[in-house]
C-alpha cells in the first residue's frame, strides 16, 4: 500500500513536471536558445492566475489558457524585438540575453508582488479522491489533467497545423526551410511565444498547488532543464517520459534514501544517461 | 610686490577658513554617534535585509524626533551607516572592516543571520567594538567567548522547550514524535533542538528526516512520516515550505494531536495562505504584535511599537522587522546609562542587562546571547493567533488535535 501510494504521489507530480517543462522544450528545441526566464514566465503565469482568483473568484484551472495567452500577447513582440536579433549567435550570448530579462522580470515582479509567498486556497477545499486507502488530491489531479491536455494540443498543433510543419522544419533545417518560403523569424517568434503560452499555463495550474513567490522562479527553472535532458530536446513525448519519470524517481528515491538524497538520486541517473545517451531518453540526434 | 603680498594675504584668510570649516565639520562629525550596519539588501536574503532595515529606521526616526540619544547633558544624533553585503558572507566580514577603519563608527549592528553575525564578530572583537546581533539564535555563535558581541534572541532551545513542556503537560498520552526538517542551518538546528527536547521527556522519535532547500513537493516524505502513527509532528523550514507541508498534511489525511511547525504560521502571510488548514498549529517565536510588554524605551510598549510601525510601513511587524528596532533601543538604553559614548562603559551597562524593551525584557548571559525572556508559544484559533505559553501572558487555552 505505502509503496502504491508513493508510486501515485510520483505520478501526479510527474504530470505537473511535464507541463512545467514543454514549453522549455520547445524552445530550446527549435531556436536553440536556453530560455533562462523560463522560471520567471511561469511565476508571472501563476500571479495572473493567483489575481484573477482574488478578484475575480476565476478557478486556475480554468483560466490556465488565458494566462498562456497573456504571455504569448508579451513573448512575441518580446522574441521579435530583443531576442531574434542574437538568434544564430553562440549559445551564451542567447543564454545571458534571457539571464538579463530574467532578472528584470524577477525583479518587477518582486516590486510589484513583493517576495511574500501568497497561495490559492479553494473555500470549500477541493477534497482528496480516495480510491481505496489510495489517495490523491483532487487539485493535483485537475491540475495535471490540465497539463497533459495542453501539452496534448501543443503536440497536435505541431504535428497537424502549417503552423507546427513550419516549426519543425525551421527546428530541422533552418537555411532549408526559408528556401522553402517559411518565413524563419516569424516562426522563431511565433515557437518562443508558444513556449511563454506553455510557462504561463503551467504557472495557473501551479498556483491552485504550490505557494508563489518571484523568489521560486529557479526552482521551476532546475525542473525544467533535468527533464527537457532526461526525456530529450524538442520532443513532446520525451517531456512526458522525462517528467514521469523524474517525479517517480524523486518518490521513490524520497522512500528509499530519504527526502534529503531524493534529489541527489534524480541528478545521479541524470549523469548516468548523459554518458550513455546524451540526446535524451526520446530525443534525436543532433538536438542534444 | 604689492601683488604677491595680496597673494600671501588671500592664501592667507582662504587657509584660516578652510581650517576653521575643516575644525568645524570635524567637531560636527565627532558629535554624532554613528552605527554601522551591514545589511543583504540585494541578493537572496534581501527581503530579510530590507525588513531589517524597516525596524532600523523606525527606532532612528523616534530618536531623530526626539533629538538624537541623551549622553550625560548632552543630547547626540544618531547617523546610520548601511552598506549592501549582497547576501554574501565574506563582503559582510569586509564591510564590518570598512566600517569600523573607513567610516569609524562607534557601534555595529551585525549582519543577517547566524552564519554571517558569527563571522563578523570576529572583526567586531579585534577592533573593541560592541555589536549587537539581531538575528542570530545558534548558540554555537556565541561559543566564541568574545567580549562585544551580544545577541537580542535566546536559543534555539528555548522554542522547543516550552512547546515540549506544554505537550507533555497538556496531553500525556503523546508518546510518538515525527520530526521534518529543512536542510539549512537554522531549522536543522531547531529541528535537533525539539528531538533532544522530546528525547529528554522519554518520548519516542520515531521519524526523522531531512528536506532539500527548494523541495517542491513533499508527498513521498509526508507518507513515509504517516506510516510511523506519530502523536506530534514537529515540521521546520521557512514559510513557503510550511505552506506546502501543511497543505500536503491535509491531502494525504495525515492525523496527529499536535502539530507545531515553525517559522511563520504565527504571521498573517502564513494564516491566509494555509486558510483553515493553520487550525491549532503551534508555534513559537521570539516577538509577536500580540504581546503586550510596557517598556522604557522610545516605543513606551509593544503595542505602540506596532501602531508606529503600522502606521510607517501600512503592515504589521514580524520578528526580524521588530528586532532591528529591538537592537536599537538596547543600545540607546546603554548609552544612556553609560552618560558616554565610550565603547568600554557601554559594553559594560550592555553587560548588565535589565533592559527593558517593547520586544522583551533583554539581559545577556556570560556567552553574550539574551537569557532573560522566554519565546512564547502560540496556537492559530479560529483564524488569530492566541499565544498559549507562559501562562502569565497567555490569551488562550491550548487545544489539541489538528483539522483537514
Amino acid at each position: 500500500m505505502l509503496y502504491l501510494q508513493v508510486l501515485l504521489n510520483g505520478l501526479a507530480l510527474g504530470g505537473l513536471y511535464a507541463c512545467i517543462a514543454a514549453g522549455f522544450s520547445l524552445v530550446w528545441g527549435v531556436l536553440n536558445v536556453i530560455n533562462i526566464m523560463h522560471g520567471s514566465l511561469i511565476v508571472l503565469g501563476a500571479y495572473l492566475a493567483f489575481f484573477a482568483h482574488q478578484v475575480f473568484g476565476i478557478n486556475p484551472f480554468l483560466f490556465a489558457p488565458v494566462a498562456g495567452l497573456v504571455l504569448f500577447a508579451i513573448a512575441y513582440p518580446l522574441q521579435k524585438l530583443v531576442i531574434n536579433p542574437v538568434m544564430g549567435r553562440p549559445v551564451l550570448i542567447t543564454l545571458t540575453l534571457t539571464f538579463g530579462l530574467n532578472l528584470f522580470l524577477d525583479n518587477l515582479m518582486l516590486k510589484f508582488f513583493q517576495a511574500d509567498f501568497r497561495k490559492i486556497t479553494f473555500d470549500p477545499p477541493l477534497g482528496v479522491f480516495n480510491l481505496g486507502g489510495l489517495l490523491v488530491p483532487v487539485d493535483r489531479v485537475m491540475a495535471t489533467a490540465t497539463g497533459l491536455a495542453l501539452v496534448g494540443a501543443l503536440w497536435l498543433l505541431l504535428r497537424n497545423t502549417q503552423l507546427g510543419r513550419a516549426i519543425i522544419a525551421v527546428r530541422m533545417d533552418s537555411q532549408a526551410a526559408a528556401l522553402m518560403g517559411i518565413d524563419v523569424t516569424r516562426t522563431y517568434a511565433l515557437a518562443f511565444a508558444l513556449g511563454a503560452f506553455m510557462a504561463g499555463a503551467a504557472g495557473a495550474l501551479l498556483s491552485g498547488i504550490f505557494p508563489i513567490s518571484p523568489v521560486t522562479s529557479s526552482v521551476y527553472l532546475g525542473k525544467a532543464f533535468v527533464i527537457c535532458v532526461l526525456g530529450g530536446l524538442g520532443s513532446i513525448p520525451g517531456v512526458l517520459v522525462g517528467g514521469f519519470a523524474l517525479g517517480i524517481i524523486e518518490s521513490f528515491g524520497t522512500l528509499v534514501l530519504g527526502p534529503e538524497l531524493a534529489l541527489t538520486l534524480a541528478f545521479l541517473l541524470l549523469i548516468a544517461l548523459l554518458m550513455f545517451r546524451p540526446s535524451g531518453l526520446l530525443g534525436r540526434r543532433g538536438f542534444q | 610686490m604689492f601683488s604677491s603680498r595680496i597673494r600671501r594675504a588671500f592664501l592667507a584668510s582662504a587657509f584660516s577658513i578652510a581650517s576653521l570649516t575643516f575644525a568645524g565639520a570635524y567637531a560636527a562629525d565627532t558629535q554624532a554617534l554613528r552605527i554601522g550596519a551591514p545589511l543583504p539588501l540585494t541578493g537572496a536574503l534581501a527581503p530579510e535585509g530590507t525588513k531589517l532595515r524597516q525596524g532600523y529606521d523606525l527606532w532612528l526616526d523616534l530618536v531623530k524626533e526626539q533629538g538624537g540619544i541623551k549622553v550625560g547633558d548632552k543630547t547626540l544624533p544618531v547617523e546610520m551607516r548601511y552598506y549592501d553585503y549582497q547576501s554574501s558572507t565574506p563582503k559582510a566580514v569586509q564591510l564590518a572592516e570598512k566600517l569600523i577603519t573607513d567610516d569609524k563608527v562607534d557601534f555595529l549592528f551585525s549582519p543577517f543571520g547566524s552564519g554571517a553575525a558569527k563571522a563578523a564578530s570576529t572583526v567586531a572583537e579585534k577592533n573593541g567594538v560592541p555589536m549587537l546581533a539581531s538575528s542570530a539564535s545558534s548558540a554555537e555563535v556565541f561559543d566564541q567567548g568574545y567580549k562585544n558581541l551580544f545577541g537580542l534572541y535566546t536559543d534555539n532551545s528555548t522554542l522547543s522547550e516550552p512547546i515540549a513542556d506544554l505537550v507533555t503537560g497538556k496531553i500525556p498520552e503523546v508518546k510518538r514524535v515525527a520530526i521534518l526538517a529543512r536542510n539549512d542551518l537554522y531549522p536543522l538546528s531547531l529541528a535537533h533542538e525539539f528531538e533532544k527536547s522530546a528525547t529528554k521527556r522519554n518520548l519516542d522519535v520515531v521519524y526523522f528526516e531531512r528536506y532539500a532547500i527548494g523541495t517542491l513537493d513533499h508527498a513521498a516524505a509526508l507518507t513515509q512520516l504517516a506510516a510511523t502513527r506519530p502523536d506530534w509532528i514537529v515540521i521546520t523550514g521557512y514559510i513557503n515550505d510550511l505552506i506546502l507541508v501543511r497543505k500536503q498534511l491535509a491531502d494525504l489525511r495525515v492525523d496527529s494531536r499536535v502539530l507545531t511547525m515553525i517559522n511563520g504560521p504565527a504571521y498573517d502571510e502564513w494564516i491566509s495562505a494555509a486558510g483553515k488548514l493553520s487550525e491549532n498549529v503551534t508555534t513559537a517565536s521570539w516577538f509577536h504584535p500580540i504581546l503586550s510588554y510596557q517598556s522604557d524605551d522610545v516605543f513606551g510598549s509593544t503595542a505602540r511599537f506596532v501602531e508606529l510601525f503600522h502606521k510607517k510601513y501600512g503592515s504589521y511587524p514580524d520578528f526580524t522587522q521588530a528586532s532591528g528596532a529591538a537592537v536599537g533601543v538596547i543600545l540607546q538604553q546603554a548609552i544612556e546609562r553609560a552618560a558616554s559614548t565610550d565603547r568600554d562603559a557601554v559594553r559594560a551597562e550592555l553587560k548588565k542587562g535589565g533592559f527593558k524593551t517593547f520586544f522583551a525584557p533583554v539581559s545577556f548571559g556570560s556567552n553574550g546571547m539574551a537569557d532573560s525572556y522566554v519565546p512564547p508559544v502560540y496556537q492559530i484559533q479560529d483564524g488569530k493567533v492566541q499565544v498559549v505559553y507562559p501562562a502569565d501572558i497567555a490569551t488562550s487555552d491550548f487545544r489539541s488535535g489538528i483539522g483537514h
